[in-house]
Formats: C-alpha cells, sequence, structure tokens
C-alpha cells in the first residue's frame, strides 16, 4: 500500500496546460509550421448518396500546374475497421454516403488544389439510398454492403450479410412476454432521433509525410495515436515502427476524433509524393458534412411494473442508423444492447440492438457511444408507466434504480455505485417537491428527472502503460500514450505521479505531444476511461519509481523501506529522522561507504494496466459473467419554462450529481459536469438535416446551432458522490461522458410536467413545442 | 494575382507584408507572420476563433482583408500578456478554470478584452451579448461568464 | 459542393472617387463588385467557390461615413457606416431607437464592427432586421452613378430576395430618414432560434405615436421581415388600428390581420405555419409594449 504524503489527491490543482492556452502558445496541429516544403490537398466528394463509380477521370486536374499528385480509390483494397473491416480509404466501386471521398488532389497551394479537384471527373451511377434504419433493416432494403460476409469482424461482433444488418445484439433474459402481460402497468413507445454532429472548435486535420525510407509520420488531431496509427498500418500494410503519429493538444473531441476520419486519405496523398508533407484540413463545411456522426435511433419500448411499481420486463428493439460504414457504430450498437435497460433493475428483457447501414455519413462514437441514444426513449417511458401506476417519477426511480449487487441485464452484477445517492442530491439541489411558479405570466414551468448509467465500451482487453523518469532535479516527466482533449487528464496524471512520489505537483511535467514512437501505449482516449486505466498505469509507474527510489536510499542508510517514505521532494527516515533530498540521487544514484562503490542509476518508472476479467456474451442471451468494467452513474434534474406565445424553452437550473467512484480533481469534475449539462442540452435542439438526395442541408453554424453563451441556465447545480471501485486509481472512475446522457430526456420530462405535451423525437424546437401546444388547445 | 505590400502595427510591432487581394487578415497573422494563437474555427464570421483586436476593436479576422488594414493597429493574444505578466482577465480564466480545450480560449479572451475595455463594470446580459459570437463546446461557458465578472472587479482587463 | 477553404482569387482595388467607381463599373461590367464591409460578401464567395474578378472598395469616398441628425430634416447616415456605430449612437438611440435595437441584434459584436448599412441593405435578405426599422422610419436611398444622383424609397428599392433597383452603374451612398414623428416610440422585437445571434425567424418593427386626427388618437407604423421576398409595411393593419378605439382585442385582431398577409415559405430553420403565428404574437405584443408606452 502506497503512503502518500502530498495530499495532492481530493485537490483541485489548476490545470498543467491552462498557461499554454491562456497565452495562446498551446499547440495544436493546424499550429505546426512545415515550410515552403508544405503541400496542400483537397478531398473529391461524391455528390449521390448512393452511386457506383463507372469511372474517375484524373487528367485535366493531373495536367493543371502545380498538382503534383491525384489519388483515387481505384485498385485499393486497403480497408478501415475498428471491429469491422469495412471502409474504404477512398471509395472504390462505390460512393455510399454523400460527400464520401472518392478521390484526392496534392498540389503546391490550397488555391491550385481547390481548383484541381474541380477537374476530376467522375461517372457515377445513381443507385436507390436509402436513410431510415427501420427500413434499411428490412429484407427488401437495397443492399449498402453486397459483401459484409468477407468482412473481417471481431468474435463479438455478429453482422448479418445479406442485409444492412452489421451488428445485432441479443438479450434474452427471462420471459418478458409472459411477463408483460400479467403486468399492473404497461407503457410503450417509439422514439427516434437524428444523427447529430460532435462540433469540436477545432476541424479534423492531418500532415503526413512519407520519406523514401519508407518511415511515414502522420500529425493529427487524434483522440488516440495509437488505435490510428494500427488501423493505417495494418489497412495499408506498413509495420507499426514505420508509422510515427504524432498528436498535439486535441481542440475538442467528444468521440469525433477517436477512431480514423480522413487521416489514412493523407498518408495515401502523401505516399503519392514522397518525401513531401502532405497537408489535409477540413473546412468547418466538411466538419460537418465529412466526418462522423452520432447515430440516429429509432427505438421501441415496451417496460411493465406490477401493482407496487416493481418493474418487471421489458421489450426493447433499437434500430441505429449506423450510416454507411459502421466501424465503430457495432460496438455501439452491442453497448447499447448489454445496457439496454438503463439503470434499472429488471428481471425479464427481450432486446435486439441493431445497427443498420444508411446511406448517410458514417455513424460512430460520440460522447455517450449510446447511452444518450437509448435514455432519450428510456427516461421517457419510465416517466409514463410511473404516470401509470401512480408514483412520483423520483420515487419510481428510487423503488426501481439499480444497486451495488444487484444482477443487471447482461447477468453481471452490478460494480459499487450510488445511484440512491446521486437521486438525493439532485432532488435537493433542484427543489423537487417544490411546485414553481413561471418567472412571467405568458410562461409555464415545470422540472424533469432522468438517471444514467454507462460502462466504458471496449474490446476485454484494452491496455494502458507508463513511463514516469526523473530529471537530475528530481522533477519528472510523466509519459503516457492518453490524449488530453480539454477533460484535464493531463492534469490529473500529473497529480497522480506527484502525489505517489511526494514531490510538488508543479514539479511533475507530462510529456506532450504525444508520439507514437516515444510515448508508452494507451489503446484510446474513449469511453471515459483515462482517469481509471491510464491512472492506474501511472500510479504503477510512479510506485515503480518510488520503489526504486526508497530500495536505494534504505541500502544506503542500511534501513528498512517500511521505515521510510517521501515529502516535498525528500526521502525521510520515521526511524532516524534522516533526510536525503531527490535531486541528489534520482540521477546520480548514491555511493557507499567511503566511496566503495555506488548503488542506484536514473530512476524510471514504469507500469502498465489492463483489465483481466471481461468475459464473452452469449450470442443468443447476451448473458455472461462480467460484461463490462464497471458502470458509473448520475441524475440529472432541469427545471424550465416555456414561454406560451413563441413556443421557446428556456432551462432556469440544472442539478447535475455522479457517483465518480473518487474524485481526484474535484474541480475538474465539475468542469465536466457543467460543459455536459450544456452539451447535453445543447443536444436537445441539435440535428443534421439532409434533403431527399441525401445532402446535409445545414453544414454551417447558422443552422446548425450549438448552445451559445445566451442560451445557458446561469448556474449548474454540480455535485458528485464518491463510492470507490475496486480497480480504479483510489476507486475513481470516469465521469467525461455521462455528463450529458440524460439531458435530453431530462428536458423532454420537464416539458410535460410544463405543459402536458411529450415529444418523443428529436430535435426539439420552439417551433415544434409551439405548434403541439397551439393543437393541443385546439383539441 | 498581384501582391500587395503593407505595413501592420501588430502587438506594437510594425510589421511590412506582402499579400494578396484574397489574403484575410486571419492568413496573414498565421501563414505570414507566424502568429498561431489566432484560430480557424469556421471562416464565416460564426464562431469567434479568430477574434483579433483592430485599432481595439474585435473582428473575425477570417472575414476581414489584410489589404484594407495598412497602418492600423492589430492586437492578437499573443499581444495581451506582456513578459509572462497574465492580464487580470487572463488570470481570472485561469484561476477559475476557464479553459478546456483552449481552442475557443484567445478568441474569447481577446472579445472579452474588449468588452472590458469598453465597459468596466459589464452585467451578466452585457457579457453575454459581447460574446455571443464566442462559440465553445467544451466548458458550458458559466466560468467564463465568472471570469470576466471577476476580472472587471480587479479594475480592468489590462 | 461544399464551400471553399479561404476566399477564391480577385484583385482588391480601393476607390479613391467617385469618378474612378463609374469609370471601372463601366470598364469591368460583371467582373467588378463593390466591396463594403464583406461579412455577407466573403461568406457567399467561400460557399459558391467564385466570385467577381475586381473587388471595389468604396467604404471611404465622401458621405460614406456620415452620421448626422438634425431634428428638422432627420438623419443621414452613409452606406458604410458600421451597424455598431448605428447601434451605439446617442442620437440615433433617442430619435430612431428601432434602428439601434435592429443593429444591434445583428449576427454578433465582431461582425457588427465590419457590417454596414448600406452592405445589409444592398445585400437584400428577406430576413435582415435592418429592414423592418428603416421601414417604420420611412426610409430612402439615395444613389449615384454617373448620371448623377436619385432617390428611391426602401420599398421601390427591394425588388426580391437578394434583388435590388441598383442599376450596373451605381452605388449606394446615403440612407436617409425624415425626422420621425414627435412623440414617437418604437421597438424591434427579433425571434430567432438562438436567444441571441441568430437570423431573424420573424423580426417585428414597430413604431407608434400621438396622432389626435386618428380615433385611435395613435398611429402605427408596423413593419416584419422573413415572411414575404421583402420586408414589408402593413397599410391595412395600420389604417385599422388608426380607425379603431384601441383594446387588447383590436390589437389581436389586427395582429391576425398582420399574419393573413404575411407569406413565409417552409424551410428548414422554421415551418411556414409557426412563421404566421409568430407574426401574430410578435405583432400582438409589440403593438401593446408601444401603447403601454404612449399611454
Amino acid at each position: 500500500m502506497t503512503i502518500t504524503e502530498s495530499g495532492l489527491i481530493g485537490k483541485s490543482v489548476k490545470r498543467t496546460d491552462g498557461l499554454d492556452k491562456i497565452t495562446g502558445c498551446a499547440v495544436f496541429v493546424d499550429d505546426i509550421q512545415f515550410g515552403p516544403n508544405l503541400l496542400h490537398s483537397r478531398l473529391v466528394r461524391s455528390p449521390y448518396p448512393h452511386a457506383l463509380i463507372k469511372n474517375i477521370d484524373t487528367k485535366k486536374a493531373e495536367a493543371l500546374p502545380g498538382v503534383r499528385a491525384v489519388v483515387t480509390g481505384k485498385d485499393m483494397e486497403a480497408r478501415l475497421g475498428l471491429y469491422l473491416i469495412d471502409r474504404p480509404i477512398f471509395a472504390s466501386d462505390r460512393a455510399r454516403y454523400y460527400g464520401e471521398p472518392v478521390a484526392g488532389v496534392v498540389a503546391t497551394s490550397e488555391q491550385i488544389a481547390v481548383e484541381a479537384a474541380a477537374l476530376v471527373e467522375v461517372d457515377y451511377e445513381a443507385l436507390p439510398a436509402i436513410y431510415d434504419p427501420v427500413e434499411a433493416a428490412q429484407e427488401d432494403a437495397p443492399l449498402l454492403h453486397p459483401d459484409l460476409g468477407d468482412y473481417p469482424v471481431a468474435n463479438f461482433i455478429f453482422p448479418q450479410p445479406g442485409t444492412n444488418i452489421s451488428e445485432h445484439f441479443k438479450i434474452r433474459k427471462g420471459d418478458a412476454e409472459a411477463s408483460l402481460a400479467s403486468c399492473a402497468a404497461v407503457a410503450e413507445g417509439r422514439f427516434r432521433l437524428p444523427p447529430i454532429e460532435h462540433v469540436p472548435l477545432e476541424t479534423h486535420t492531418s500532415i503526413a509525410l512519407s520519406e523514401k525510407t519508407g518511415q511515414i509520420t502522420l500529425w493529427a488531431t487524434s483522440q488516440s495515436p495509437f488505435a490510428m496509427r494500427d488501423m493505417i498500418a495494418q489497412s495499408l500494410g506498413i509495420s507499426h515502427n514505420n508509422l510515427r503519429v504524432i498528436a498535439p493538444l486535441v481542440g475538442g473531441g467528444f468521440g469525433g476524433k477517436a477512431g480514423v476520419t480522413m487521416e489514412a486519405c493523407a498518408v495515401v496523398m502523401a505516399q503519392a509524393v514522397e518525401g513531401r508533407p502532405v497537408k489535409l484540413r477540413f473546412t468547418r463545411e466538411e466538419e460537418f458534412v465529412g466526418t462522423s456522426v452520432r447515430q440516429s435511433l429509432v427505438s421501441d419500448i415496451k417496460v411493465g411494473c406490477d401493482a407496487d411499481g416493481i418493474l418487471q420486463a421489458m421489450e426493447l428493439t433499437y434500430y441505429f442508423g449506423g450510416g454507411a460504414y459502421n466501424d465503430y457504430g457495432v460496438n455501439i450498437a452491442r453497448a447499447a444492447g448489454y445496457s439496454c435497460t438503463g439503470p434499472y433493475d429488471v428481471p425479464n428483457v427481450k432486446a435486439d440492438s441493431l445497427c443498420v447501414y444508411t446511406n448517410y455519413p458514417v455513424g460512430s462514437a460520440m460522447r455517450g457511444f449510446g447511452m444518450p441514444e437509448i435514455h432519450w426513449g428510456l427516461e421517457q417511458i419510465m416517466d409514463r408507466l410511473a404516470e401509470e401506476i401512480g408514483m412520483d417519477p423520483v420515487e419510481f426511480r428510487r423503488l426501481n434504480c439499480v444497486r451495488t449487487g444487484d444482477e443487471i441485464v447482461s447477468g453481471m452484477n452490478m460494480t459499487p455505485i450510488d445511484l440512491e445517492a446521486c437521486l438525493d442530491k439532485v432532488t435537493k439541489a433542484i427543489h423537487w417537491d417544490k411546485k414553481e411558479a413561471p418567472t412571467a405570466p405568458n410562461k409555464k414551468r415545470g422540472k424533469g428527472i432522468a438517471i444514467m448509467w454507462k460502462a466504458p465500451a471496449m474490446p476485454p482487453n484494452p491496455g494502458s502503460a507508463a513511463v514516469v523518469r526523473f530529471n537530475e532535479d528530481a522533477t519528472i516527466n510523466v509519459e503516457v500514450g492518453g490524449q488530453e482533449l480539454g477533460q484535464g487528464t493531463f492534469t490529473v496524471v500529473a497529480q497522480i505521479a506527484a502525489d505517489v512520489l511526494g514531490i510538488p505537483y508543479e514539479n511533475a511535467t507530462v510529456s506532450y505531444p504525444i508520439d507514437t514512437k516515444y510515448s508508452p501505449y494507451e489503446w484510446q482516449t474513449v469511453a471515459s476511461r483515462l482517469t481509471w486505466s491510464m491512472g492506474n498505469a501511472v500510479k504503477a509507474a510512479a510506485e515503480d519509481a518510488r520503489f526504486q527510489i526508497l530500495e536505494t536510499v534504505a541500502a544506503h542508510w542500511d534501513e528498512e523501506i517500511e521505515d521510510l517514505t517521501i515529502k516535498d521532494g525528500l526521502v525521510i527516515s520515521f526511524k532516524s529522522e534522516r533526510e536525503m533530498p531527490l535531486n541528489k540521487m534520482v540521477i546520480y544514484g548514491l555511493p557507499n561507504e567511503n566511496y566503495e562503490g555506488w548503488k542506484g542509476g536514473p530512476v524510471v518508472g514504469r507500469g502498465h494496466f489492463m483489465p483481466t476479467y471481461v468475459t464473452n456474451l452469449d450470442p443468443e442471451t447476451g448473458q455472461g459473467t462480467r460484461a463490462v468494467v464497471h458502470y458509473t452513474v448520475g441524475a440529472q434534474a432541469v427545471d424550465l419554462e416555456v414561454d406560451l406565445e413563441t413556443g421557446q424553452l428556456e432551462v432556469l437550473n440544472i442539478a447535475s450529481v455522479y457517483d465518480v467512484g473518487r474524485a481526484i480533481n474535484p474541480d475538474l469534475i465539475m468542469t465536466q459536469i457543467e460543459g455536459g449539462a450544456v452539451h447535453g442540452m445543447s443536444s436537445a435542439f441539435e440535428a443534421l438535416k439532409f434533403n431527399e438526395a441525401g445532402e446535409v442541408i445545414n453544414p454551417s453554424f447558422v443552422d446548425y446551432r450549438i448552445a451559445t453563451i445566451a442560451d445557458i441556465p446561469r448556474k449548474i447545480h454540480g455535485d458528485f458522490v464518491e463510492t470507490p471501485i475496486d480497480d480504479g486509481p483510489w476507486g475513481a472512475r470516469g465521469v467525461g461522458e455521462h455528463v450529458m446522457v440524460q439531458t435530453a430526456p431530462a428536458i423532454a420530462n420537464a416539458l410535460y410536467d410544463a405543459v402536458g405535451i411529450r415529444f418523443s423525437d428529436l430535435p426539439l424546437s420552439a417551433d415544434k413545442i409551439y405548434l403541439a401546444l397551439d393543437e393541443k388547445e385546439s383539441q | 494575382m498581384a501582391n500587395h505590400k503593407l505595413s501592420l502595427i501588430v502587438n506594437g510591432h510594425t510589421e511590412e507584408l506582402l499579400v494578396s487581394s484574397n489574403t484575410t487578415l486571419l492568413h496573414a497573422l498565421r501563414d505570414h507572420l507566424g502568429l498561431m494563437g489566432t484560430k480557424n474555427g469556421c471562416e464565416a464570421g460564426e464562431c469567434g476563433a479568430c477574434t483579433v483586436l483592430l485599432d481595439g476593436e474585435p473582428v473575425n479576422s477570417c472575414l476581414v482583408l489584410a489589404v484594407e488594414l495598412d497602418g492600423r493597429e492589430i492586437t492578437t493574444i499573443e499581444g495581451l500578456s506582456n513578459n509572462g505578466q497574465l492580464t487580470p482577465l487572463q488570470q481570472a480564466f485561469a484561476d477559475l478554470n476557464a479553459v478546456q480545450c483552449g481552442y475557443c480560449t484567445p478568441g474569447m479572451l481577446m472579445a472579452s478584452t474588449a468588452l472590458l475595455n469598453r465597459n468596466p463594470r459589464p452585467t451578466e446580459v452585457d457579457i453575454q451579448k459581447a460574446l455571443v459570437g464566442n462559440l465553445c463546446r467544451c466548458t458550458g461557458y458559466q466560468r467564463i461568464i465568472d471570469a470576466v465578472i471577476k476580472a472587471s472587479e480587479q479594475g480592468s482587463a489590462q | 459542393m461544399l464551400a471553399r477553404p479561404g476566399l477564391p482569387e480577385f484583385e482588391y482595388i480601393k476607390a479613391q472617387s467617385p469618378q474612378e467607381v463609374f469609370e471601372l463599373m463601366k470598364e469591368k461590367g460583371n467582373d467588378l463588385k463593390l466591396l463594403m464591409g464583406g461579412t455577407d460578401l466573403f461568406v457567399q464567395m467561400r460557399d459558391r467557390n467564385g466570385g467577381p474578378a475586381f473587388l471595389l472598395d468604396v467604404k471611404g469616398l465622401p458621405g460614406m461615413q456620415e452620421i448626422s441628425f438634425d431634428k428638422k430634416k432627420g438623419l443621414r447616415l452613409g452606406a458604410a457606416v458600421s451597424l455598431n456605430n448605428i447601434s451605439k449612437h446617442p442620437d440615433l438611440q433617442k430619435h430612431y431607437p428601432d434602428l439601434c435595437q435592429a443593429a444591434d441584434t445583428v449576427g454578433n459584436y465582431q461582425l457588427r464592427n465590419r457590417a454596414t448599412l448600406g452592405g445589409n441593405i444592398c445585400n437584400a435578405s428577406p430576413s435582415a432586421d435592418m429592414s423592418p426599422a428603416a421601414l417604420v422610419y420611412k426610409g430612402s436611398v439615395i444613389l449615384e452613378s454617373h448620371r448623377g444622383e436619385r432617390e428611391l424609397t426602401l420599398e421601390q428599392f427591394w425588388t426580391g430576395p437578394g434583388k435590388t433597383a441598383l442599376t450596373e452603374d451605381e452605388y449606394l451612398k446615403t440612407i436617409q430618414f425624415p425626422s420621425p414623428p414627435a412623440g414617437a416610440a418604437g421597438k424591434y422585437r427579433k425571434l430567432g432560434r438562438s436567444k441571441m445571434g441568430d437570423l431573424a425567424i420573424v423580426g417585428v418593427a414597430v413604431l407608434g405615436y400621438p396622432d389626435s386626427e386618428v380615433p385611435a388618437g395613435l398611429r402605427f407604423r408596423i413593419a416584419i421581415n422573413s415572411t414575404a421576398p421583402t420586408a414589408y409595411r402593413v397599410p391595412p393593419v395600420e389604417e385599422f388600428l388608426a380607425q379603431n378605439n384601441l383594446t387588447d382585442d383590436i390589437f389581436y385582431q389586427a395582429a391576425e390581420d398582420a399574419m393573413d398577409i404575411s407569406a413565409p415559405i417552409e424551410d428548414q430553420r422554421a415551418s411556414a405555419s409557426y412563421q404566421k403565428k409568430m407574426v401574430r404574437n410578435l405583432v400582438n405584443k409589440t403593438l401593446k409594449e408601444i401603447w403601454e408606452t404612449l399611454k
């Protein structure tokens, strides 16, 4: 057991990257300067949502002075994918979404690249397109991936060749049909939500350089440089040590930069112009049209309870609109499957969670990874069922919410959480029992509640590695492979390392940019997993370094390691009260008596963490011993007003409480809670809009609107509870996604409380709300 | 495309530039002067990540032609702090943890600095009005409002 | 397809005199466009990946930056006056509040430092915030060409969405407004999708002033944007109000009449049905507010 003296755990130290960002010297990938050697590129995109590519003529483009290469997907067999390898780098024989890259142009200036892109001539043969996942899942739907059966696939994903279904996850537990038939109250509904975008302030950008020696360097704004390297290396047949990914600070990720989006395009283009770096930078419009989206979802939910309000059964079908390629989407459908009930104890469950190909942009990871999508319907249905059985929505949830040790839908026992405590805090903060008057006579006011759960959705063996390296003056470099997206992970690992080593926090520097050539391995910066997994690895590395130090000093003093500690950069003996400054020995070691030899040497601590206990799930029943590593839970309540004259909705207060296991940096957790609440609120009003030709018609901030500084509730009442898990650093686990999972249904529930109307489809809008109010009044 | 010579006073230094007609101030700052603090978020005047001060007034540098600015004064994020001394506004951002990914931060700071210069004691609505053109996806904005208020209570932006 | 990165290539010319403008317009024809604030033009040029070969900056010409108010003669605004300079001007705030309020809601503060009234008016967007405000103050435009000056009312100037009566050899120099009626009170009310910073889904400008010669004792001017090819006044509604004893019911009926006149189209920003009802609700609310002020 580590005795930590610094007291940094639980302390809200200032961000380690704050000063860089506030002075404007923080480097993002677009800021890296490459000099006059840099070439510029532009992608040629399909104007059809679904079409065969009959021919691509690049001659005119290639002839333009300044054009160095034009690449296409012709004869390119390379495919990309994490769990299902289904995506070409450039569309080869067919395009499957409006905007899919079919060619790339490399030129000496951005202007020439733009001109040349317009000169690439592509012959298309339009095919019928399909956008709705329920329709696309039917047998007679046009087939987007006739070769689905040939794609390499992870052994826990089950595509259905001959259909558009790329994943079908099943839960068959108990007898839901029979149970529902005998329930005292049943609520049923269909809920829909459209694709939405991550909208980071920093657009996707990458620069690739392919040297004549075969060494490739890829600079990218990436959450997961190692996964990026792995996917592209495998896809293009490059060895891992010949593909180097350098990932500076990320200007917002939210899952959109979790995998490979456009970076493989940059690499392929760089290979065509050996020896010169090629930059591919997405405009804001491309960010809306050509990056991955949160999948659309149609969910059919039926839930029943007994006369006491205790949940008995659920029947669920989730149709995820996976978009043109489902290499991430299949795992979202899977995760939604094994967590399909939401944070409830339900003994009988029949669920089918499908990921379905559609001719929309690629559906992929977005903050929440399937949980916001399913909670939209789940949390509203629970409110309806509570109303059916005559219970207050909070009491209903208190009665039915999952508790530590409960057997949950996938058959595993619930890991340590305290959802009731979250509910208690939230209901107090929002004054749940108090019916509050609206702020003006033309407004109606209401409150709504929603709870959530999420587990990191990962393969069973995602690993983190870390190194803690001392410098001569006893400052340290903390080396990790996880990425700083703004969530504060670099700060947390600096805290952890400094705490374990008994040195001031300011003396711990995290080495970035992350560079696969030098940084230790990190599976991915996703799933809210870094505080837990990378935190464990950094803690282990720091403990390793600590042991090396104490071993050397103990031998030097002829004392026992157990009698020594490190505090404020000094090794101290409890027994003899001797002191040894770290900077004397962390590099140089210590001399033996009379300088008869030396002990120790440069201290480099290493550590890793990988969960070892996750099991597979039965493909027919979805049951298994341990589906996931752990769950994080939380509750949110919303207090809002509706302007009856305009339908405009204003959120007055949000109360938001999550169980984080252990708050390593409480203020950073609060920043996630605040940002997440606003992101969640914004997401209820967001939608990518398409015309019949599958084209995004709102690819700009004018018509894809995100919350502005004028749209927020003035105060988010955020808090956390701490129910430690047994394998997190001091019991900690992540919360970065959870904080926005249930805001949309909390708003919907509050809306019902205010005006008595339920909205089952997103997005919300003043337009929709007003017309619904109007219709209700005329009835 | 003809090249235009111009003289810009950037963060107090006179810079001689040769630009094309279609070079925006954003690109002049980043590509010609290597001042990377000002960010490209949308190139449509909507997100505010490119905000700089032009003769003290905040503008979206993505929609201003460099060629129009001969002899004018530009202040960028690099010109705020002085020899490592943060302005009270920057210090407030740091103290209140009003930064996450940092991409919106330079624009936010420039627009807020201009606000405090013209309105030393802004109300919350004043702040919202001044910053509605600065989008942030990470923070939820509360701390940004708090930081501007804190800086205003300390006297001034600079 | 998609907007291009950066601006397309063009040649920038700064106009030194009106004469030069007329000569260049004649010489370059369609290859030349006038440049004001650029906040609409540059976005359009990016979206279309194209534009004129020449941009002629006329902001520095005589009179383009003029702001002069005279109690008798009224207000003259140079076409290149920025929206922020309008919204913060004390004389305008006092005498032409709708103009200042409308200017204040356009886009964001940064944009308003560059966007000009003249550019806004020439862009002729059906949803422009300045348009209803300018209409209730009976604005007119002064156009310059080698033939001399001519004046058009705004109703004559805006001919359709994005279309004006400006000929190929003219530029807009001044926008002028007569002195407002004595005792006038005004408000521009805007409904957007966000609380601030959006386009107008519906925008309503109202100007009310005492008039002892009508049964109502007050006259109202009402102008609306976003719900027709151009912004528009509603004379039948204004007349109805003037001829009646003002009550809540009369205001509501007037608002319904305005709704019936409006002709919004369905688009991704708002349904036609919603836009119509918002015309009614915004007109109703704003009329009553002005009435309260003037009572």
